[in-house]
């Protein structure tokens, strides 16, 4: 079985590889040892000598990827979400410690959450534009708060072009400061309010502790930031910017996220609120998947953002920004994904249908093939993401593993009695083994069309429903702090009312681990006393160890 | 630390003699004492209205002031450029032009905008390098920054960036052709790998050397290009040759720290682009999709940017470096007499696939290299639509990658039915946008319409619908071409058939008038005497060749001077006739090909 085991991120341990990278760069060592549990046996891999064994390697490498084999996700959750990026080739390790390759698999994925958001985003007045992605470090020092938070993780660039440079430059984590900056210049008076944009980038933040599009040094993101003329503007700007995020997690990545605000500790640096939705993944931590932050007037003053209102009053204007990046992309990997890989929400699959073609001998070949493509123009047409798997390379039995491994959500099987038939046999991607397998659909356009439409639906809503009973069997309603200590010690979110201080919260994440995901915007009725103080409180937090 | 280690080819071989936009922002700022500063804050924001260009008449106008206001507002941010993060060439360019220039030009300044009665200051004709750094500012695609040669792309052309990847990135897909994300950095290591390939992008790239407080053990670069950190994971990919082809493409930005003069979209230090990156078994398959995607590049510029261009071969000297050919679509601006690479597709041979080891096992179990092709278009493509299509109004808009196509503009009149005008205005957006023509209002009631009209003017909107009294009784609208100022009256019945066509039609125009003053540039020749003239001429050479390095390096050691020195532009695949015994302009050896030459950005 180990012998099996051997990943392309493995095939990366060993020094001697045939793979220039590898060779190329040290840092590539130390960041394996970083992102992975020891392996036994890529270890005595990277112990094999150097540069004559090459071919020889990159045969075993090619053997090696037919029979990829993932890490059970019971037994190892971490081990298991590395295997599946790899293996379903989502994304591969970069050049320089921290930073991925994400491969198009794994982009298409990312492309599907720009289409919707971008949409909605046009759809609520908010244009498209690009802020450069260096920001003189002087800029970044002006909120006080926002330098706090941020330089710690900052990467700055000194030397251009040969030489060094007179200010250092921030490589964005983040533009709010270069967007204030801008607006200053833009906002005079109230007839330039609301000002309302959003930008598709890069932003780079020099973290220790790396993982695959959870948390990585250079990550690709949106950023809206606006400018309104009331709080009440902004906070409603802010509300429903959370409010989109909200329903792209549920009507597209099917994920049941709660919707909440941050405690105080927890806010973003520079702001006043910060909107969150968390997300519960399958190992029981939590995701903050995206955020959109009330930034007040903290950035307006810092940077002189003001505009003359109706009555000829110079003013600050309120702002919001708000964002999701490309971790959101390895929430859907943690939410659904099961023992054989990835599993994709329709509705975010880059591809959602793959026909696997069965014949055994050479006189049927042509007849499978044929009904087979002539099913994949039917749901072509009409709008269905499809692949023709028609390669002869690989077993059908190889194929069903791989395309589940993939996470398609659903298989057509097409085979020479079928043919004859005039149907084919379907599979859920969600419902693994016999019960997911329907025999005999009519592969009639208009049937097939209609039916394979059908289960798209409904295994979009089964990945959702099953996500929302497995969040909510695992959140405890606590009222002590020992009962929200033995909530997270199971390794549970914990919820209960709070209204304990800075140094309480604190206190509970060093003695348990578990941080205020968010006091949820659902609130239960009835009087609450502070699981910390008996004081009375007004809101339940959701505690929980996150990512 | 030795940063010179490292390095990469120039992707659109943009090394580019000095160019001829001398951006003297001081010479705009010299009536800017006498503004209407608002000064209550400070530098910050202190500019009032200083996007709107200034339109009418001073006695209709209340912003009489407003040129001097903006000029003001340009001189305070030169302040802050001067102040902030310095280029040196940009500052000294600055200083010493600072004088002379508001000296000369206080009062011929007025006497244009009298005339035009614009926005601009500066006439393309007269004085392109100003009027150029006026427009994509004053139209709103631009905004200078603090870092010169970076710039922020404003809604205003983020839109026609936007509407280019709609076209291209699903036609890329068409050829099965994949998006993907590599990441910025590039380590030294792989970088250093590439020594040979020195020349092109040592002296541009940009080092991170710290995190937060501490030094990075190892300098990281920004990508110039991603040769350098893609390579090595084709290396890894491709195993036999069922992993061929492989074709990936990314949408991303790359920094190029240049030091020679910054021109937005033109030369940027930070600027977005597509790069696709393809490997295949054979020499046939890539030479195929070089062409293909060259197709491509031709399509945007003369389908969509309605720019004529032509489409060739780069020369030995002038090619990607380290690739084994490349094609390029090259424009010309008959304002500066240059001409510019619009986009390029190279067939990279064999080279890095040598250098990065990216071999795989062919059908007959033998170990061979693939052969790969890059290929990029970038922002610069905005640029050259405003140089080629702007005039003295401001910008012109291809309908095609307009993001507002037509603007509608009330005109009430003192007791006309106001909101009977206003409504036909709504109905006349509602039923344009309902076709699929982009289409707004502007309804605001602190601008009369004159101001309007200009205004959209500037922005380049290719048609303007004005509803009037008038028009509302006879149940019509009226349209105005920005190309060509033309006004029609369309009945509200046949609105939508009608300003398809006009749309159209404007779209044709912009081309054909294009290529008509670019046809115009184009001069045959066959002696060196015949071509210094046309080159002093500012025009687009076409000559006999006899294709030689040597010749070619001749050429430029003898056109150096202040205006930068000639070199080939491409040979085009469309050759005209090479009679027997033609001989080379330049060395008088026998030519072999035509090849256009000239002065180039």
């Amino acid at each position: 079985m180990l012998s099996l085991r051997l990943t392309s991120l493995t095939h990366l341990f060993s020094p001697p590889s045939s793979t220039a990278i590898a060779r190329r760069s040290p840092a590539i060592l130390r960041r394996r040892n970083h992102h992975l549990r020891p392996r036994p046996l890529a270890a005595s891999f990277s112990s094999q000598s150097a540069a004559a064994e090459t071919q020889d390697r990159v045969d075993n490498s090619k053997n090696r990827v037919s029979d990829r084999v993932i890490t059970p996700r019971s037994q190892d959750f971490n081990a298991w979400y590395l295997d599946v990026i790899a293996n379903a080739e989502l994304a591969d390790y970069g050049p320089v410690r921290g930073t991925m390759v994400i491969r198009p698999y794994g982009y298409a994925i990312w492309e599907a959450i720009q289409e919707f958001l971008n949409v909605k985003f046009k759809e609520t007045g908010h244009s498209n534009m690009y802020f450069p992605q260096f920001i003189p470090y002087s800029f970044i020092e002006k909120e006080a708060s926002h330098v706090e938070g941020f330089s710690p993780e900052l990467a700055l660039v000194t030397i251009g072009g040969g030489k060094e440079l007179e200010e250092k430059l921030v490589v964005r984590p983040t533009s709010e400061t270069i967007v204030n900056h801008m607006f200053t210049q833009w906002i005079h008076s109230y007839r330039d309010l609301p000002l309302l944009i959003n930008q598709w980038a890069n932003v780079t933040r020099w973290e220790m502790r790396t993982k695959p599009f959870v948390r990585t040094l250079e990550f690709l993101w949106q950023e809206g930031h606006t400018a309104h003329a009331t709080p009440e503007e902004a906070e409603k700007e802010a509300i429903q910017m959370i409010d989109i995020y909200t329903r792209f997690a549920y009507e597209q990545a099917a994920i049941p996220v709660i919707t909440g605000r941050k405690s105080k500790v927890e806010t973003f640096a520079g702001a006043c609120k910060t909107y969150t939705i968390e997300a519960m993944m399958g190992d029981k931590k939590a995701l903050q998947a995206g955020t959109s932050h009330n930034l007040g007037q903290n950035f307006a003053r810092a940077f002189g953002t003001q505009f003359t209102d109706e009555s000829g009053v110079r003013e600050y204007v309120w702002q919001t920004s708000w964002a999701i990046s490309t971790r959101f992309v390895g929430g859907i990997i943690m939410t659904h994904g099961d023992d054989a890989g990835l599993m994709l929400p329709p509705k975010i699959a880059p591809i959602q249908v793959v026909i696997v073609p069965i014949w055994k001998k050479d006189d049927e070949k042509a007849a499978v093939l044929n009904a087979a493509s002539s099913v994949k123009d039917v749901l072509l047409t009409s709008g269905i993401k499809v692949k023709l798997d028609d390669s002869d390379q690989r077993t059908p039995g190889w194929k069903f593993n791989f395309w589940e491994m993939k996470g398609v959500p659903l298989r057509i099987e097409i085979g020479p009695r079928d043919v004859a038939s005039g149907s084919v046999v379907i599979s859920r991607r969600d419902i693994p083994g016999k019960q997911g397998k329907v025999f005999g659909i009519s592969m009639e356009p208009s049937n097939l069309e209609a039916y394979v439409k059908n289960k798209l639906d409904q295994i979009q809503s089964s990945l959702l429903a099953r996500a929302i009973a497995f969040r909510d069997s695992n959140i405890i309603d606590v009222s002590t702090y020992d009962d929200l200590k033995a909530a997270i010690s199971q390794g549970k979110w914990a919820r209960g009312p709070w209204s304990a201080s800075d140094e309480d919260e604190l206190k509970v994440k060093e003695e348990t681990g578990a941080t205020i995901r968010c006091f949820p915007f659902e609130q239960p009725q009835g009087i609450k006393r502070c699981l910390m103080t008996g004081n009375p409180a007004e809101e339940v937090a959701i505690f929980a160890k996150s990512y | 630390m030795d940063f010179s280690l490292f390095i990469f080819i120039s992707f659109g071989n943009c090394q580019v003699a000095t160019t001829p936009l001398h951006y003297h922002y001081q010479s705009i700022a010299e009536d800017g004492c006498s503004g209407n500063i608002d000064n209550n804050d400070g530098d910050n924001g202190a500019i009032k209205e200083q996007r709107a260009p200034c339109t009418l008449s001073e006695s209709e106008n209340p912003r009489v002031n407003r040129s001097a206001t903006i000029a003001l507002a340009r001189f305070i941010r030169l302040r802050h450029l001067c102040n902030g993060i310095r280029c040196s060439s940009f500052t000294m360019a600055g200083t010493e032009a600072k004088k002379p220039a508001a000296k000369q030009s206080g009062g011929k300044k007025k006497e244009v905008k009298k005339e035009t009665g614009l926005g601009l200051t500066h006439r393309k004709a007269e004085n392109f390098g100003e009027w150029y750094s006026e427009v994509v500012v004053n139209a709103e695609m631009i905004e200078y920054y603090d870092i010169s040669g970076c710039y922020i792309l404003r809604p205003w052309s983020m839109a026609i960036w936007e509407i280019m990847q709609e076209f291209f990135d699903p036609e890329i897909k068409k050829m099965k052709i994949k998006n993907c994300y590599f990441p910025l950095f590039v380590s030294p290591g792989v970088l250093q790998k590439e020594k040979d390939h020195v020349e092109g992008f040592a002296p541009e790239v940009a080092w991170v050397t710290k995190s937060g407080e501490s030094e990075l053990e190892i300098p990281i670069a920004i990508r110039p290009t991603s040769e350098t950190v893609m390579y090595p994971y084709y290396s890894k990919w491709i195993r036999g040759h069922r992993d061929l082809p492989l074709k990936l493409n990314q949408w991303c930005n790359v920094v190029r720290w240049e030091f020679s003069n910054p021109t937005p979209f033109i030369r940027s230090r930070e600027f977005l682009w597509q790069e696709g990156h393809t490997a295949f078994a054979t020499k046939e398959e890539a030479d195929a999709e070089v062409l293909e995607i060259l197709e491509l590049y031709r399509r945007i510029y003369e389908e969509y940017l309605a720019i004529p261009v032509i489409k060739g071969k780069k020369s030995e000297l002038e090619k990607f470096a380290g690739g084994l050919y490349t094609t390029s679509v090259e424009a010309f601006i008959p304002n500066t007499g240059r001409g510019i690479q619009g986009a390029t597709s190279h067939c990279l041979g064999q080279n890095f696939a040598k250098m990065f080891e990216i071999n795989f096992e062919n059908e007959k179990g033998e170990k061979a290299m693939v052969w790969q092709n890059s290929w990029a278009y970038s922002t610069r493509t905005i640029g050259v639509m405003v140089m080629v299509h702007g005039d003295d109004k401001g910008l012109v808009l291809p309908p095609k990658i307009a993001s507002v196509q037509v603007i509608v503009i009330p005109v009430p009149y003192k007791d006309a039915d106001t909101q009977g005008i206003f409504d036909a205005c709504s109905e006349t957006v509602n039923t344009l946008s309902e076709a699929g023509i982009r289409a707004e209002s502007d309804f605001r009631d602190n601008y009369s319409p004159g101001w309007k009209y200009s205004h959209w003017e500037m922005k380049g909107v290719p048609l303007r619908i004005e509803i009037g009294p008038k028009d509302l009784a006879n149940k019509q609208v009226r349209a105005v071409r920005r190309d060509n100022g033309a006004k029609i009256d369309i009945a509200s019945a046949d609105l939508v058939g009608e300003i398809k066509k006009l749309l159209d039609n404007i779209q044709q125009n912009l081309f054909d008038v294009a290529k008509q003053k670019r046809d115009e540039c184009i001069q045959v020749i066959y002696t060196w005497d015949e071509f210094v003239q046309a080159l002093n001429q500012r025009k687009m050479i076409l000559a006999p060749w006899c294709d030689e390095e040597e010749v070619e390096a001749d050429v430029k050691a003898r056109t150096k001077g202040e205006m930068g020195a000639a070199k080939t532009l491409c040979s085009p695949f469309d050759q005209p006739e090479l009679p027997e015994g033609t001989k080379c302009f330049a060395s008088g050896k026998p030519a072999t090909k035509w090849t256009y030459w000239g002065r180039s950005y």
